[in-house]
């Protein structure tokens, strides 16, 4: 564990003990979960979850003005998922700039089957 | 309207948010700008689905992930309720990921309406729709203002997806999403349960305590719900009625009688009194 991540930990062991007025109160949260709170070991690997999440979006260009606040309206599990599989995980958007001619003409094909559907101008036989 | 390619995960959210501005009293909360400097991701080309269902809900939607089928589908067109799929218009193996508001779907034709790309209520037919939607294994969200309830929701689902609102801080909405629930579901102790608490968080007390004694007549024994309405009850000058009602709080779970104890101690101590905002 470097510096960083002890007093980051540290700083986090202290917000948690601020809640624990709540202590006394059962909350929502554990009609989903078997645990009725989160063991603070959790807390801190979704914590880290988040800074993890805003790297990967620097790292991949995202404007930095906005990366504060799209982490900020996750929550916990949400930002685990990406943390985890961002390799994986499918991007809705991608446009066909650098597809190859083969894969145009094929997509051109399959488009008039109804296999697919790229092109605005194709109508499936189907 | 026109979907700009990268950003047709924004271009989704800005058509159904218009769509319930038109129709509700919903408002968006966020512009346009704002919904694709929160979607897009340049290193990926795109929108991740996460952050689709984020910034729908930022943007003051609540978001129901659909049951993966076109049953679950047709159900939502028909109470007009538009829903974004993720579809593949590529193949597996080169994949051309895509996101579009379905807006209805005509049986006679067998064709679903989509605003595939720059143009509304396109008709595709159904075959070719379920073949680019199964590669996504058919994921699909609807978008409401909270207030309004998905066709096809399971009461466990969308408690879920009410309490995420909770959860990001917009107890309001929240609040506005498990009342409506409880219309179609009545008797769902769970929802009676996260309104009571969202109530109680909300320093809504007497309204808090309204609902966790409706859920306790009728599920007595409930403990989480004996334990919270004790813990108001202490907090509201009512230290021997929260005692009675805490004795009745019996449980196996480890967590849950820590958060018992705890209750008895503070009642034993005396309360902090909390402000009433009503």
């Amino acid at each position: 564990m470097n510096i960083s991540k002890f007093v980051l930990s540290f700083i986090l062991s202290i917000t948690l003990f601020a809640q624990t007025s709540w202590a006394q109160m059962a909350s929502t949260e554990a009609l989903f979960k078997q645990p009725v709170t989160v063991s603070a070991k959790e807390k801190v690997i979704q914590f880290s979850a988040r800074e993890d999440v805003s790297k990967i979006l620097e790292q991949m260009d995202v404007d930095p003005k906005m990366i504060e606040a799209r982490v900020a309206s996750m929550t916990d599990e949400e930002a685990l998922k990406i943390a985890s599989q961002i390799e994986t995980l499918p991007a809705g958007g991608s446009s066909l700039i650098g597809a190859a001619v083969f894969v145009f003409v094929l997509l051109l094909i399959t488009d008039i089957l109804g296999l697919t559907k790229v092109f605005g101008f194709t109508r499936s036989v189907r | 309207m026109s979907p700009r390619s990268d950003l047709c995960g924004s271009t989704s959210i800005e058509m159904i948010s218009s769509y319930w501005q038109s129709r509700t009293s919903y408002v968006p909360r966020l512009s346009r700008d704002e919904l694709d400097g929160r979607t897009l991701i340049p290193g990926k080309g795109g929108t991740l689905q996460v952050e689709l269902v984020v910034t729908a809900r930022a943007n003051g939607l609540l978001v129901y992930t659909l049951n993966p089928t076109l049953d679950a589908l047709i159900s939502e067109l028909e109470k007009q309720h538009p829903v974004i799929v993720l579809i593949n218009r590529g193949y597996s193996w080169y994949p051309l990921w895509h996101y579009a508001p379905v807006t209805g779907y005509d049986s006679k034709n067998q064709t679903i309406l989509m605003h595939f790309s720059d143009q509304p209520n396109e008709a595709l037919p159904i075959e070719t729709f379920a073949a680019l939607w199964k590669r996504s294994d058919n994921w699909g969200v609807v978008l409401l203002p909270p207030g309004h309830l998905p066709a096809s929701a399971s009461a466990k689902t969308f408690l879920r997806s009410a309490y995420e609102f909770e959860k990001m801080g917009m107890r309001d909405d929240a609040i506005i999403a498990y009342k409506s629930a409880l219309r179609r579901w009545p008797k769902d102790i769970d929802i009676l349960f996260a309104l009571a608490n969202a109530y109680y968080h909300a320093h809504r007390l007497s309204d808090a305590e309204q609902s966790y004694r409706k859920l306790l007549s009728s599920e007595p024994a409930h403990p989480l719900a004996l334990n919270n309405l004790a813990d108001l009850l202490c907090r509201t000058g009512r230290s021997k009625e929260a005692l009675r009602v805490l004795d009745k709080a019996v449980t196996d779970n480890i967590k849950m009688q820590s958060i018992i104890k705890a209750t008895r101690k503070e009642i034993a101590e005396g309360c902090t009194p909390l402000r009433k905002n009503q």
